[in-house]
């Protein structure tokens, strides 16, 4: 009787002690992991003594330390020749595009003719003035009035006289013709985009057979050529109003470009810009309204690879010594 | 003699098994009601333990859950990012918008934005794709409840298009994420294109997501936040609460739950107790005869106590067991998507089983330590 | 016979009360079932107390072997004044001294045979097997050995009442109290649990009552005690001719 096996005795509380032993390992197995995880990737953080430390944070985008200039044309025309490439470190007054200048040459061509034919005037009313002069000198030289009729002297006098002022009329054809040319070399030469400064090439938005207005460059039209001294970048960052009284100025700035996070990167102190101004939200859109007013301030960057312009960054700057946190909301 | 306790309980195999079942109903009903209320009212936290990475919500003074937040301006990142003892912060936003269907249907969704480059704020796992197609221009990854909603059919719901706020979305993922209370549609992208998503508003930035300094506490660091923004910080743990707690505040269900879960403990009670009353006076003659031959009333307890004790092991294991059951067996079924069992409900309905036990064993025993053994000369 | 005092009782008595009363509450009023009895039991005699329904024969027999407690008087079993045992030590003197055989039998229906028979030795504390192994002995003398292992319900009246019979007699007590062996018996039957109660009940250093009102039986007892209303009419080896 006791070593036959009993459902209700034996099978029935083993089998519940297993089940419920199951039970419990499933339990904890099945409880849920609401641990927090490390972020697989590292986000922005402030490094070494600002990682505990009073500081303020901002973020920003990378410029050229000349800021990006937008080159434009002074004339409008086609372009028909593009020297530069996106990348291209180019001199100060190094040849960026040419606009068409045909026009400007027909002048150019026209004007040096009408040199030449002013010349050539000068030249004839020259001679004339010189026949006309030796004339009236030979005849004043005759003693002898008789040897000459009154009439002769007179109209050799009218020649050597008109000679002279045909003379002067060339020489002031020539110097109009000077001055033409001299005004469509210097519109050929307003037809060819120079490098204001020397720097880099960031953007090239035009190709020959383009039309270029003058207003290029402003407005809504993207900017011709973009370029800029990158060396060295700068990063502007922006502060929000509230955090200004706290920023210490001067010191060096650790940035870290975004999507690189665990790049920290110290950037020299440039200057801040006298004006507050309106944040420029990352969206852009036209209906973007804005109620947040940011400093911002300019940080020089080390050389590195690691920086783009136009790039977004995020900084640590050190906030001064015992400067009180703002508690605005 | 407790050898003898328990023969005398199975031998009666009607009554152990009314006993059992008894004592494995209320089990079952307590635990097994309990921790569908407990993983309900959890779904309320659902937002904050979907972003594991985040020890620290910082959000509006005004905002309560994950789901009822008031935005705020975008340099609130910063001034969180300049408080010492933040190691990090990213933004995460998080809005309703309806989303246009290939179909053309509509239907409400919850756009989360994470953050662009470190993608802070996406669940911990993702059931299809990896969490890199993120990057990819015009990518959304929808969570696994939303996938049963929005394409029912079983399509796959990967390289579907969407049309959010007359912008292009394209699912390039699916991500294993714990529903929310509602079980709507969550849609998971980074925080430029969610800001495109989403009908604009003049501030975006619903929550900023902060990781503590090594060295730091939770509580420390939100506290320091409160006082050098002025906004409101809550821990992980006190944000899951205040989710968990705004169910409980505007929801029925705790009342729900509770009568219940009381009604189990009732029916335990009653059916326990008649039947373990009924049990003792069957056999009262059989104990008068026993405490006549020279059994004392401490055994007789004991043996009750035996009797009661396998009872309760037995019913408490099959409820406990039924639950696990009813909760894997379904485990498939998107409601029940997530559910677990906390270990403190199975502690909990054993100590019901247990009051259960107590209650009505010593209602039973009373009628046997009160019989007189000279009564079996009678 | 000494009637004032506990201290007339012989050495050799097994049980000697003194004077026992017994009063019950029923509601308003107090009645007494009792009414100074005085007697002593004898080992190895068989003892009957007789008597009709309500002379309080049940409630004297109750009294002499430790399960009720008298309202007034003395009871000395083997020399152990019992009424002054803690309830403890009273149920422990039960269990080593006292066999019952219950009218009913009041057998555990769930438990074999032999489980039965050894429950005295079970709550001793004796191990289970060893026990089974005792009463199964026992079984074996009482010829129904080749029943050990069958639950109470699967054997007949007479059988479970050898096997409750077994149960009083298994730890070896020095008191045997038997209520009405033979009431559900017909008179041969009858005869034949009384033979066999005398064959192992009766021993020279062994107390054996029996509380019945079958008259087909008294022949068989060494001693026959007659109560009536409470009070002891008769007391010797036969019974009065006016019964």
């Amino acid at each position: 009787m006791l070593r036959n096996l009993s459902f209700a005795r034996q099978i029935l509380p083993v089998g519940a002690l297993i089940g419920v032993a199951i039970a419990v390992w499933l339990i904890l197995v099945g409880l849920p992991d609401r641990s927090t995880a490390a972020p697989a990737e590292q986000p922005p953080k402030a490094v070494g003594k600002l990682a505990n430390g009073e500081r303020v944070a901002g973020a920003g985008v990378v410029e050229p330390a000349s800021e990006v200039i937008d080159i434009g044309s002074a004339l409008s025309g086609l372009v028909t020749d593009v020297l530069v490439r996106p990348g291209d470190r180019v001199a100060k007054g190094q040849v960026l595009f040419l606009v068409d200048a045909r026009a400007a040459r027909a002048s150019l061509d026209q004007a040096n003719a009408a040199i030449g034919e002013a010349r050539a005037a000068i030249a004839e009313a020259s001679t004339a003035q010189k026949t006309a002069r030796e004339q009236l000198a030979l005849y004043r030289s005759l003693a002898d009035p008789a040897a000459v009729s009154r009439s002769e002297v007179i109209r050799a006098e009218g020649e050597e006289a008109a000679a002279t002022s045909r003379l002067g009329s060339a020489r002031a054809r020539l110097a109009a013709a000077q001055s033409a040319a001299a005004a469509a070399r210097t519109e050929i030469e307003r037809l060819t985009v120079r490098a204001p400064i020397s720097g880099e090439i960031l953007a090239v938005n035009v190709h020959p057979g383009e039309f270029v207005a003058t207003q290029g460059g402003g407005g809504s039209n993207s900017p011709f050529i973009q370029m800029g001294e990158t060396n060295p970048l700068h990063v502007r960052v922006d502060i929000d109003e509230n955090e200004i009284g706290r920023v210490a100025l001067g010191q060096p700035a650790v940035i870290s470009p975004r999507g690189a996070a665990e790049l920290h990167v110290n950037a020299t102190f440039v200057r801040a810009e006298p004006q507050v101004v309106p944040k420029r939200s990352l969206t852009n859109s036209a209906a973007e309204r804005v109620d947040v007013r940011v400093l911002q301030l300019i940080y020089a960057l080390p050389p590195s690879e690691a920086f783009r312009v136009g790039q977004q960054i995020d900084a640590f700057i050190p906030a001064k010594a015992g400067a009180p946190a703002k508690t605005e909301g | 003699m407790l050898w003898i306790a328990i023969r005398m309980l199975t031998g009666d195999s009607q009554k152990f098994y009314g006993l059992l079942f008894g004592i494995a109903f209320s089990t079952l009903l307590i635990t097994q009601q309990m921790t569908i209320f407990v993983n309900l009212v959890e779904r309320g936290a659902s937002g904050v333990y979907n972003a594991p990475e985040a020890e620290v919500w910082v959000m509006d003074p005004v905002s309560r859950t994950t789901d009822v937040s008031y935005a705020m301006p975008s340099t609130a990142l910063d001034k969180v990012r300049s408080v010492p003892g933040v190691e990090w912060a990213v933004p995460h936003l998080r809005a309703q918008a309806n989303v246009r269907t290939a179909d053309g249907d509509l239907e409400g969704v919850a756009v989360i934005g994470v953050d662009d480059a470190t993608l802070i704020g996406l669940p911990k796992r993702m059931a299809t794709g990896d969490k890199n197609v993120l990057f990819a221009p015009d990518t959304v990854v929808i969570d696994d409840v939303g996938v049963t909603r929005l394409f029912s059919n079983g399509a796959s719901p990967l390289g579907e298009r969407l049309e959010l706020n007359d912008q292009r979305a394209v699912i390039r993922g699916i991500a294993d994420a714990i529903p929310s209370f509602t079980s709507t549609v969550v849609l998971y992208t980074r925080y430029s294109n969610a800001l495109n998503f989403v009908p604009g508003t003049r501030n975006r930035l619903s929550f900023v997501l902060v990781g503590i300094s090594p060295g730091q506490t939770a509580e420390g660091v939100a506290a320091r936040i409160e006082k050098e923004t002025g906004l409101k910080a809550e821990t992980r743990k006190e944000f899951a609460r205040a989710g968990v707690d705004f169910i409980i505040q505007n929801t029925g269900i705790p009342t729900n739950f509770g009568i219940t879960v009381f009604l189990g403990f009732v029916v335990g009670v009653a059916i326990v107790g008649l039947t373990f009353s009924l049990f003792l006076r069957d056999n009262i003659k059989q104990f008068g005869a026993l405490k006549a031959i020279g059994v004392t009333n401490s055994r007789i307890v004991q043996m009750v106590g035996v009797q009661a004790g396998l009872v309760g092991m037995i019913g408490y294991s099959l409820g406990v067991v039924g639950t696990v059951a009813f909760i894997k067996g379904f485990g498939s079924n998107p409601f029940f998507k997530g559910f677990y069992i906390p270990w403190q409900i199975p502690l909990i309905s054993l100590a019901a089983v247990v009051v259960i036990l107590a209650i009505t064993g010593f209602i039973a025993i009373r009628s046997v330590l009160r019989t007189e053994p000279a009564a079996v000369f009678r | 016979m000494d009637t004032t005092s506990i201290g007339g009782c012989a050495p050799e008595a097994a049980i000697c009360a003194r004077g026992i009363t017994r009063d019950f509450e029923a509601g308003q009023t107090t009645i007494r079932v009792l009414h100074g009895i005085d007697t002593d039991i004898r080992s190895g005699e068989l003892t009957y107390v007789v008597g009709e329904s309500g002379s309080g024969k049940t409630t004297l027999i109750s009294i002499m072997c430790g399960i009720l407690y008298p309202t007034e008087g003395e009871v000395k079993v083997f020399g152990t004044d019992i009424y002054k045992l803690t309830d403890t030590e009273l149920v422990n003197f039960r269990l080593k001294n006292i066999g019952f055989i219950f009218q009913q039998y009041n057998l555990i229906p769930s438990i074999d045979a032999a489980a039965n028979a050894a429950v005295p030795l079970i709550a001793q504390g004796v191990p289970l097997a060893e026990a089974r192994e005792r009463a199964k002995v026992l079984l074996d003398k009482l010829n129904i050995g080749n029943q050990a292992d069958k639950l109470p319900r699967q054997l007949s009246g007479g059988q479970q009442q050898r096997v409750a019979i077994a149960r009083a007699l298994v730890h070896e007590p020095r008191l045997v109290v038997c209520d009405e062996p033979t009431a559900a018996l017909d008179a041969r039957s009858g005869r034949r649990v009384m033979d066999l109660l005398r064959e192992v009940a009766v021993a020279p250093d062994r107390a054996c009552i029996i509380v019945t009102h079958d008259n087909r039986i008294f022949d068989l007892a060494d001693r026959i005690i007659v109560l009536e209303d409470g009070r002891i009419t008769h007391d010797g080896t036969e019974m009065p001719d006016d019964h």
